[in-house]
């Protein structure tokens, strides 16, 4: 940890650094000035849809204009993005989760009475969240993945993961990676395949409601997607459905960072290191 | 006792003033907010940021800042404080728009990720398939869950 604050107060150090600065938040000014103009689209697809938001473009688009993409072709492109930009942003990701940190505070805030009032059912499965490491981990493993495995299956990788990983790992990291790869995922098909999983879920044989206590996942999209299906498929209860959706949806957006951090953190790495060297008994651990 | 390191504290205001400024032409932009509107509640951003970035580097907890910085905001606005209505009328929707705050987040990500890049391209189909898997897994633990307690209180 100490290490890392003396790369950040080495990195943004202004004095003279001003043109690193001045290209670095030039470049993500027009990013964003770019993205925000071609704005929000949402198209339907089956029983979801797909979003398509100026952060997603924002993700691409920068990327794209690294070193070791697009530098590599246009060597022009490297006097503006070169790798030491690329180090400079690391420390800035985790500055500029500041406003969406605080943002998403003031979001679930006027929650908390709803949550309170929601009792033990909702309370509890908000541990079902952690059922992606469960699930995810060994899979992860099979596939081969290392440190990747750990940003990837922690939780459902919205934005306030995003914050965990970003400020315990770096996102430069193989556990950033892996975090990327869910997150990238379920923010461009997240509502197409909660939609699926919102309608084909009653086949389970779950109850309808405790289905819907499990579309309120932590992201917005992914719920109304999950919701709206399940809601199709068992009209008669569609309005406690949407209900139960949200409630749990907003106690997910409470509940998450500080389940990350607690329990989803600690015990990802816990069972990591179990798993790990049984599963990939072949394989040498880096 | 920790201290605060001086240096450190004004790098990261001045990042947070650039971070700020960012945010609010592309909130102009995207979703129609003067800055002139949104002016008042990214000084309060910016002083709640510092507050958490305080609490991290004073306490011994290990919490990351924006965990504090997400929890003050949390509180804040809990409609039991007199803080609330003040707050909400400088951030909320219409003054700071939430997406708004992601596009710059994303855009200095994608650029830190241009240090691992090949490596992320080489793994890329085995994560997306993950994700899938991680999705399902949060749906069936919290159904599972839910059924079971719904249950075991006869509300189903």
């Amino acid at each position: 940890m100490s290490e890392k604050k003396f790369i950040e107060k080495e990195l943004t150090r202004t004095k003279g650094r001003w043109n690193r600065h001045l290209k670095l938040h030039i470049t993500v000014l027009a990013v964003v000035i770019i993205c925000e103009l071609i704005g929000v689209h949402k198209f339907s697809v089956g029983p979801g849809f797909i979003v398509l938001l100026p952060l997603l473009y924002a993700v691409i688009l920068t990327i794209i204009i690294t070193p070791d993409v697009l530098g590599k072709v246009f060597k022009g492109l490297k006097r503006v993005v070169s790798m030491q930009e690329c180090e400079l942003a690391v420390p800035l990701v985790m500055i500029s989760l500041v406003p969406l940190a605080v943002k998403y505070g003031t979001l679930v805030g006027p929650a908390v009475p709803i949550i309170i009032k929601a009792g033990p059912a909702f309370v509890l499965q908000e541990f079902g969240n952690l059922g992606t490491i469960f699930l995810a981990l060994p899979i992860a493993l099979l596939l081969g993945l290392k440190r990747e495995c750990i940003g990837a299956t922690v939780s459902i990788c919205r934005e306030p993961t995003l914050a965990v990983i970003g400020e315990s790992y770096g996102l430069d990291s193989a556990e950033g990676r892996g975090f990327f790869g869910t997150y990238i995922t379920g923010t461009v098909l997240g509502a197409i395949f909660f939609g699926l999983l919102g309608g084909f879920g009653i086949a389970s044989g779950l109850h309808p409601l405790a289905l819907a206590m499990a579309c309120g996942v932590g992201s917005a999209s992914m719920m109304t997607a999950s919701s709206a299906s399940l809601a199709t498929v068992v009209p008669e209860m569609s309005d406690k459905i949407l209900a139960f959706a949200a409630t749990s949806n907003l106690l997910t957006g409470v509940t998450g960072m500080y389940m990350v951090i607690f329990i989803g953190l600690p015990l990802v790495n816990k069972l990591y290191s179990v798993l790990q060297p049984k599963i990939q008994k072949g394989g040498r651990a880096k | 006792m920790k201290k605060l390191d001086a240096e450190t504290y004004l790098s990261r205001f001045k990042m947070l003033v650039i971070v700020g400024i960012i945010v609010m032409i592309g909130g102009r932009i995207g979703y129609g907010i003067p800055i002139t509107h949104a002016v008042v509640g990214m000084i309060f951003c910016i002083i709640i940021g510092l507050a958490g970035f305080a609490l991290r580097d004073l306490l011994p907890l290990k919490i990351p800042a924006i965990g504090y910085i997400m929890l003050i905001a949390l509180i804040l606005t809990m409609p039991y404080l007199a803080t609330a209505d003040f707050l909400l009328k400088y951030l909320g929707q219409s003054k700071i728009n939430f997406l708004g705050t992601c596009t710059p987040v994303l855009a200095y990500a994608g650029i830190s990720i241009g240090l691992t890049v090949i490596k992320l391209a080489k793994s890329g189909w085995k994560l997306i398939l993950v994700a899938f898997v991680v999705f399902l897994g949060t749906f069936l633990g919290s159904a599972i869950i839910a059924q079971f307690v719904l249950k075991l209180l006869g509300e189903i």
